[in-house]
């Protein structure tokens, strides 16, 4: 039986698709046979930063219909062998995913999978509720700003009411906090929430948290996704999430000012 | 014709009633067994047995047919009068009917569909005391507890009496009672005491970040409050119709 986790937000833009996608290959560079899945059916973004947008045939809405089998529909990615993607539909709507549908989708995927990777539109409508309501875990990514953290927050309420396990009354999903975009100098500066600002808000253990990094821009336009990068720290970061995830205790990094050395001081040696 | 009915010629009205009532619960259906048990009774307590009315719970026992005429006849024979039968399979129902008696569904049944009256799309499942308290006479509504962070979106109501949150309540989200609302915790949503008109309610909480305080529909904004408070512990109340706030230290 897999485990099916939803990446999820509430708020747009704050990384959900890149960490769904670097939590995904990590998973699979740690030998875990790992799907993702694409919920943003209309807003299809997941194969671009995956890097198999050329190799799309079928797609979710295609299985869920019954216009094409699930093993045609899913994409096995060229770098790492135990990952597979499966794309969301970019001519429909988030009104064609059923909740018997999906349902099916991960049952079937759930014989063959360890991790199922639930990448959730942005709000908290349709296409999100479906995305979190067979999930086990919830990463719930969020920004160091007030508007990302309010409508995480809004999120967790949601996973704690609008999902199977609470609906049976079972154990609640497991829920994680990922920030994102987390610079510590403009934390410094009182320009962003400090870390702990936004575990006392929202309450809830922290799983990773991802540097603000030029890496990450570069990997989503190459269509790698940043955990491939170990000479970055988001690729790093990343790394030490999927360790978390995997129930390693791992200290954090990345929290604090780097004290600059004199070399990259002297040639402006950005954060890489 | 009138259409208003002539209240004089009424023959009777229906009326609602809660009448209090001997419920007798059967733990064997054999009506020898209830008779030499009714006798020991009748000797110790001769003052009970006139004729009491009394309904025959049946829940306890597992048999789908029952002697109940003989059962029947056995509480008359002991001054007690059978008016309905409580719980038991479809032909006991079909034969207290027969007996012209009046026939309730079990009480677990009963209670289970009280318990799950449907609460708001926002509301969110909680612990309540409420269901503690309510047997107690006359008792005054039992406070709401909510352990866990109320979170955006959400909104946990006291309808009747006090909240008590145990954890924090975000901004975004909404606590409200009938009484007072006690957060241990931070308060950054909105608070809204004596939502029925009682004025001797009041808001207390651990930090006050609150968006909206609001006692006895009487309200402040965050902006309307004294900056120097802002996170401090404090209680809200109303005085001369006026929200004062005072810090708890």
């Amino acid at each position: 039986m897999a485990k099916i986790i939803v990446v999820t937000s509430g708020k747009g833009g704050v990384g959900k698709t890149t960490s769904a996608a670097a939590i995904a290959t990590g998973l699979a560079l740690r030998g875990k046979k790992t799907v993702v899945i694409d919920f943003d059916v209309g807003l299809r973004n997941l194969d671009l930063i995956m890097g198999c947008e050329r190799r799309v045939v079928y797609d979710l809405v295609n299985v869920i219909q019954g216009e094409a089998g699930l093993a045609q529909a899913l994409i096995r990615d060229k770098r790492v062998d135990n990952l597979h993607i499966l794309p969301a539909s970019q001519t429909r709507d988030k009104d064609a995913l059923t909740p018997e549908g999906v349902e099916k989708v991960l049952e079937t995927l759930s014989g063959d999978f360890d991790y199922i990777l639930c990448d959730s539109p942005a709000g908290i409508e349709r296409g999100a509720q479906l995305a979190m309501y067979f999930a086990d875990e919830a990463i719930v990514v969020t920004n160091p700003e007030v508007s990302s953290v309010r409508d995480s927050d809004r999120i967790l309420g949601l996973l704690a009411a609008k999902t199977r396990r609470a609906e049976r009354g079972e154990d609640p999903v497991k829920e994680h906090l990922l920030i994102t975009r987390y610079n510590p100098e403009r934390v410094d500066y009182g320009d962003m929430l400090t870390l702990e600002d936004i575990r006392e808000i929202l309450a809830i253990d922290l799983i990773g948290l991802i540097p603000e990094s030029e890496a990450v821009l570069r990997a989503s336009n190459q269509g790698i996704p940043v955990v491939h990068d170990q000479k970055s720290d988001a690729g790093l970061a990343y790394a030490d999430t999927v360790s978390r995830l995997l129930g390693e205790e791992v200290p954090l990094r990345f929290h604090e000012i780097q004290k600059k050395g004199l070399l990259s001081r002297m040639f402006g040696g950005g954060r890489r | 014709m009138s259409l208003k009915a002539d209240r004089a010629s009424l023959a009777f009205s229906f009326k609602g009633g809660l009448l209090p009532m001997t419920v007798m619960e059967l733990t064997s259906a054999d009506p020898e067994r209830i008779r030499e048990q009714l006798a020991g009774k009748l000797s110790q307590s001769p003052a009970f047995f006139q004729h009491t009315p009394v309904v025959l719970s049946v829940e306890r026992l597992d048999e789908p047919h029952l002697a109940l005429e003989r059962i029947c006849a056995v509480c008359r024979a002991h001054k007690l009068l059978p008016v309905a039968v409580r719980g038991g399979s479809d032909p006991v129902k079909q034969s207290a009917w027969a007996l012209g008696l009046g026939w309730f569904p079990p009480q677990e049944a009963r209670a289970r569909s009280l318990e799950s009256v449907p609460v708001g799309d926002a509301e969110v499942a909680a612990p309540s005391s409420a269901a503690s308290g309510a047997a107690e006479p006359a008792a005054v509504p039992a406070a709401r507890i909510y352990r866990g962070t109320v979170r955006s979106g959400q909104q946990v109501s006291a309808p009747e009496g006090d909240l008590v949150v145990i954890g924090a309540v975000n901004a975004g989200a909404e606590v409200l009672a009938a009484g007072s609302v006690h957060v241990y915790g931070a308060l950054r949503g909105r608070a809204l005491a004596g939502i029925h008109g009682n004025a001797a309610t009041g808001i207390y909480c651990r930090e006050l970040h609150a968006e909206l305080l609001s006692v006895a529909g009487n309200y402040k904004r965050l902006e309307d409050v004294d900056p120097r408070l802002l996170g401090a512990a404090v209680e809200v109340h109303l005085s001369d119709d006026q929200l004062a706030i005072a810090a708890l230290d």
